[in-house]
């Protein structure tokens, strides 16, 4: 019998990035199977999917449907052929009911006209069939993130899909949905539906998962059946290759503390646990890697630490004082700097001049502001020196920061935060986009800072970053810090582990 | 693109949208059999004058104190990212404040005139938090709550001078006179364009001066522009908005005031017909910068001034035609997505180096 | 007690129907485009240049008609239709603009208001020669059924129309959908600019229905600034309804009430009109600011946000 779903040397290469998402990608999943696609970040998972569902198009390889080659143009044709996906970000309208929600798009109607009564019963027999109880009349604004979930499969279901993409769909359940959720899995596979799911939390995987492919910088490394694996097996697959980057550093000599986060806890607005109790420190000197596939609570750690957000409970320590109830602004002035992960939206004010955005959080203190005027003649010559010591190329004080490239931009925000020689610098995805060159100066200037005292707090998805600039490394998973890594033990294979939430 | 190419796209949409304006505004020229080269020169001397003759000149330039003045309001507004176009309530505001100190209070007008300022710029102010602090706090938007209030502060005023305020039992609804020593002096006399004119050119110097040489500035500028990097950088974008719609309000609060100081004496019913949304359009069509704001408000008053006097009573055009351009002109503004890739096109190949 | 009575007169009640309908037609265009998610803010202009449409046609097509009622009535519904087409297109060019070239239609707006304003006036002076008010005795209105015009019975029809369109249709889901969460609503294949479309074409229909009413429905003539805010008291009305056919109909009443009853002040006593023609405006307001409120409230305890 021929595979449900055949991948044929699937090929997809992003000019903008240039980045080969999708490498000569060939596997097959069969008939009722459960399927795990599992991978760090930029494995090419999500491209994958996406050309299954009709988003994207391959640049070569063929999909074969049943045996037979399909192509898939958009994501109705895909729902067409009986493939259905549930995104990450729920596509609902907030203020209609479960029904209409489902049935948007599908409606029963006639010449126009509604069959309401028509929608609820079928909906209530969908619910029944599938043994994914809901009320069919319940507003989809009042219900639970679990709930939500339920309501795009069952809007899957209704289009009578046979197989059901899903992007990672755990990453917004509390502890206790997850149970449910994969119960409801086995639920659908049992009733022939093939079911393809993306995840990086491997405990989650092997214990619902039929076969599981994982991929790496866009090609398969394997496929396994569930009884041929394990999770310290997966986990190096997953990340085990040769580190390529190389950076020279001396051992660090750390002082005293200048981080503390204690116990740090934040929650979503439905109670899932952004971060989990989380607690570290960092010395003046060393460099403190967090890694982690994203979604893991990263950026509300940023955010918590930054003070863009306040926590549920914790408290963040600079130099031993309390900053948890303080103010972005307050806390930059005791030497915290931020390189953002989105130098664009965040890190730079895209219609203003070079020297305009080197000047953001120094407006109101001296030598560039006296009583409230600015001096300008300052700012210049800051951020002439800035442009002359970092190399930026294409800048000078008044031209369009927009029209420098990537890692020029990225030599701006560095140059800025730290003209104001910090204490603490947090550095988020600091190469994310960037070209070789401007990775090294970056890595080099990461470690310059922490050749000189200051503590620097590192998070990347790149495992190759962490593993050649941190100290000391701290992985996330599902907001909590599964693990603390120093030293020798600061390899692949233990954050490989930490990353998909196993244990060393 | 560099920065030339840069700087000459963001006059050339302003300039396009002129020259279709005026294009348009030809053809309508045309419907009236009067050869529109003859009407725009008409337009242009009863605008500002020719050979000579200055009066023209002068009452466009008293005209244009208004709209500098609520032009420099609706620039702050939307220098600091929020789209309010009440100025119009500020400006009533300010008005009958003006009106009604000016009677009510007898101190010697040395004290007195500062005061009324001061009283008009602060409730301006106030009325000009209300659409601000519902945007900020609840979400409310701001171009809605700023119509909504507009009407009502043009039905308060128009009530005001019908029943408490009014001066004479006669049919016109108006308030009593000011008393001549609250006056701003007019530099000749009936042109409208006297001290009120000095005061707006004195706005506008100190709102340059504030825009982009200090920190409130700056800050104010960056939380319009990119309200996510403001934050990031330390600034309270909320804080910013509550504080340039204060200014914003002031000045169009003192807007009102002068125009009766200095122009009508008085307000009375219909006040403010005509200033409708001019601040804004003079705000958006000089780019947002305190120098455009004072050009196009002259240019603005002009085209007015020049219908009233030039088409109408020359050649005898009904001087719509001046609202018509104006509007056309912004018209054009809000369709350059239409004509800007044609314009992006003109200018990467032309050879403006950096 | 006598006197205070005698004011609520029954012409109280007709004065007010024919005061709604205006402000009705206005709200409904607002309310459909409101509902589909798109910020309709030249209902007043569309609404003055529907006027001066309706009655520029209908005289127009007078002089070429004969002398009978029959003739005259047929003019004016010529220019009736002719501004309903008039609608149609100026909603059909503020859908293209904003869905093609993503103009911002706030800009467009508030330029397209001034632009009626002026335009209408500068035409009627120009080209008929006429200064102030503009008015021909050889028109006639549309025929009325009782007291009021077939307008007024149209707008109520409307309405319904309107009420079974959101709530009983596909097209009425759809609306909802693009307007409330247009990325859901495009993940399921609907076509998000032709909603746009729609609701922008029926919208300026509406409004210059509305505006065709106001010079050749109950009188006929045309002034300077004739629909003298209605368009807004209309966008007032559909926030005040919430955007639902039912209750922009009621607060479209209680609209077009307030200004009956402010008409008649004015006539009958010294009480000034202004405060209650204030109440529209004032209470659009507080309902905004107690809606968003708890919108805020909401999106705090939800998950879908």
């Amino acid at each position: 019998m021929a595979d449900t779903i055949c991948f044929q040397d699937i090929s997809r290469y992003y000019a903008s990035t240039n980045v080969q998402a999708n490498d000569h990608v060939s596997f097959s999943i069969g008939s009722g199977e459960i399927h795990a696609i599992c991978g760090e970040n930029g494995a090419g998972k999500t491209t994958l999917m996406r050309i299954l569902f009709g988003l994207e198009r391959p640049d070569s390889g063929t999909i074969l449907l049943d045996g037979e080659a399909v192509s898939l143009t958009s994501p109705a044709d895909s729902i067409a052929h009986g493939i259905g996906m549930v995104h990450q970000h729920f596509m609902l309208v907030p203020s209609f009911s479960v029904t209409e929600n489902i049935m948007l798009g599908n409606e029963k109607a006639k010449k126009g006209f509604l069959q309401k009564k028509d929608e609820r019963a079928f909906v209530q027999k969908l619910s029944e069939t599938f043994h994914l109880p809901i009320d069919a009349g319940a507003i989809v604004e009042t219900l639970p993130v679990g709930l939500l979930q339920r309501v795009e499969i069952l809007k899957m279901l209704a289009r009578n899909v046979r197989i059901i993409i899903l992007d990672e769909p755990t990453a917004v359940l509390t502890p206790q949905e997850v149970g449910p959720f994969l119960e409801t899995l086995k639920e659908l596979a049992r009733s022939g539906h093939t079911i393809l799911f993306i995840s990086h939390k491997l405990q989650e995987v092997l214990s619902v998962a039929d076969k599981i492919t994982v991929m790496r910088q866009g090609k398969v490394i394997g496929t396994k059946l569930r009884s041929e694996t394990d999770m310290e097996d997966l986990a190096m697959m997953m990340v085990g290759r040769k580190v390529v980057l190389h950076v020279d550093k001396k051992l660090a000599c750390p002082k005293g503390n200048i981080l503390e986060a204690d116990h740090l806890s934040a929650v979503n607005v439905n109670g899932t646990k952004l971060l989990d109790d989380v607690s570290f420190r960092i010395r003046s000197g060393e460099i403190y890697g967090i890694a982690g596939v994203t979604g893991n609570g990263q950026d509300t750690l940023v955010s918590c630490i930054s003070g863009l957000v306040k926590p549920a409970s914790g408290e963040v320590r600079l130099e031993g004082a309390s900053m948890t109830k303080e103010s972005v602004r307050a806390r930059r002035h005791r030497g915290m700097a931020h390189v953002p992960e989105d130098r664009i939206a965040m890190g730079l004010n895209m219609q203003s001049s070079v020297e305009e955005n080197i000047l953001m959080g120094y407006e109101t203190q001296e030598p560039y502001c006296k009583k409230g005027f600015l001096h300008m003649g300052q700012v210049q010559s800051l951020t002439e020196e800035l442009i002359k010591s970092y190399s930026i190329a294409g800048a000078s004080c008044d031209s369009p920061v927009s029209m420098l490239s990537g890692g020029n931009m990225q030599k701006v925000v560095l140059g800025r935060e730290l003209a104001g020689n910090p204490k603490l610098l947090i550095v988020n995805q600091p190469t994310r986009g960037l070209d070789v060159g401007s990775i090294e100066f970056v890595h080099k200037m990461i470690i310059a800072e922490r050749d000189r005292g200051v503590a620097v707090l590192l998070i990347s998805v790149e495992l190759e970053e962490i593993l050649s600039l941190s100290d000391r490394v701290g992985v996330l998973f599902s907001g909590r810090l599964q693990g603390e890594l120093e030293g020798d033990a600061i390899n692949e294979k233990n954050i490989g582990l930490f990353m998909v939430g196993g244990h060393v | 693109m560099n920065k030339q190419q840069n700087r000459l796209m963001n006059v050339l949409v302003p300039v396009t949208a002129l020259v279709l304006g005026v294009f348009v505004a030809s053809l309508l020229i045309a419907m009236t059999e009067v050869s529109p080269f003859k009407a725009f020169g008409v337009l242009v001397s009863g605008a500002f004058g020719c050979s000579g003759k200055v009066w023209p000149l002068c009452i466009t330039l008293g005209q244009s104190t208004p709209l500098i003045m609520t032009g420099l309001a609706a620039m702050f507004a939307f220098r600091a990212g929020i789209f309010c176009i009440a100025q119009e309530s500020q400006y009533v505001f300010g008005a009958i404040v003006a009106a009604w100190l000016g009677v009510t209070l007898h101190w010697p007008s040395f004290l007195l005139v500062p005061f009324i300022m001061l009283c008009s710029m602060v409730v301006g102010a106030l009325a000009a938090e209300i659409p601000a602090v519902l945007k900020v706090k609840l979400g409310v938007n701001e171009i809605i709550s700023s119509i909504m209030i507009n009407n009502i502060a043009t039905l308060v005023l128009e009530y005001l001078v019908a029943f408490p305020l009014r001066a004479d039992s006669g049919q016109k609804a108006q308030s009593a006179v000011l008393p001549q020593s609250l006056w701003l002096p007019q530099f000749i006399k009936g042109s409208r364009w006297g001290v009120s004119f000095v005061i707006a050119l004195i706005c506008v110097v100190v709102a340059y001066i504030v825009l982009w040489k200090t920190s409130y500035g700056y800050e104010l500028r960056m939380a319009g522009q990119a309200p996510l990097f403001a934050r990031y950088g330390g600034i309270d974008a909320d804080q910013v908005v509550l504080n340039a719609m204060a200014v914003s309000g002031a000045l169009a609060g003192l807007a009102g005031c002068m125009e009766v100081l200095g122009n009508y004496h008085r307000i009375m019913t219909g006040f403010s017909s005509g200033l409708g949304f001019d601040g804004l359009s003079v705000a958006m069509l000089g780019l947002s910068s305190p120098i455009g704001v004072f050009i196009v408000a002259i240019l603005l008053a002009g085209i007015r001034q020049g219908a009233q006097l030039g088409l109408q009573i020359n050649l005898k055009i009904p001087r719509e035609l001046g609202g018509v351009l104006i509007a056309l002109i912004i018209l054009f503004i809000s369709l350059q997505n239409i004509y800007t890739p044609l314009l992006k096109k003109f200018v990467s190949t032309s050879s403006l180096k950096e | 007690m006598g006197a205070f009575l005698s004011f609520f007169t029954w012409n109280l009640l007709s004065s007010s129907i024919r005061l709604t309908t205006p402000i009705l037609l206005a709200a409904l265009a607002a309310a459909l485009c409101n509902k589909a998610g798109v910020l309709n803010l030249a209902i007043e202009g569309e609404m003055l240049l529907g006027a001066f449409v309706a009655i520029v046609v209908s005289y127009l097509v007078r002089k070429y008609t004969g002398m009978g009622r029959a003739h005259a009535v047929f003019a004016t519904s010529v220019g009736v239709a002719a501004s309903l087409g008039f609608g149609m297109l100026l909603g059909w060019f503020m859908a293209s603009i904003h869905s093609r070239y993503h103009s911002d239609l706030v800009i467009f707006s508030i330029a397209f208001n001034m632009l009626s304003s002026e335009i209408t006036v500068y035409i009627m002076r120009s080209v008929f020669h006429q200064n102030g008010t503009w008015t021909d005795p050889s028109l006639v209105q549309l025929p009325a059924i009782g007291e009021y015009n077939i307008i007024v019975y149209l707008s109520w029809i409307l309405t319904v129309v309107l009420i079974i369109v959101f709530h009983k249709t596909v097209f009425g889901r759809h609306l909802k959908a693009v307007g409330e969460a247009p990325e859901a609503a495009a993940s399921v294949g609907i076509s998000v600019k032709r909603v746009h479309y729609v609701a922008l074409i029926a919208g300026g229909m509406l409004a210059c229905l509305g505006g065709a009413f106001l010079s050749v429905g109950h009188l006929i003539l045309f002034t300077r600034d004739m629909s003298s805010g209605r368009g807004w008291l209309g966008n007032a009305a559909a926030l005040f309804g919430f955007n639902n056919p039912g209750g922009t109909f009621l607060a479209s009443l209680f609209f077009g009430f307030a200004d009956a009853v402010a008409l008649r002040l004015q006539n009958v006593t010294k009480i000034p009109p202004y405060i209650i023609q204030l109440m529209p405006y004032v209470l659009t307001l507080v309902i905004l600011s107690v809606v968003s409120f708890r919108a805020k409230k909401k999106r705090s305890k939800n998950a879908l946000y």
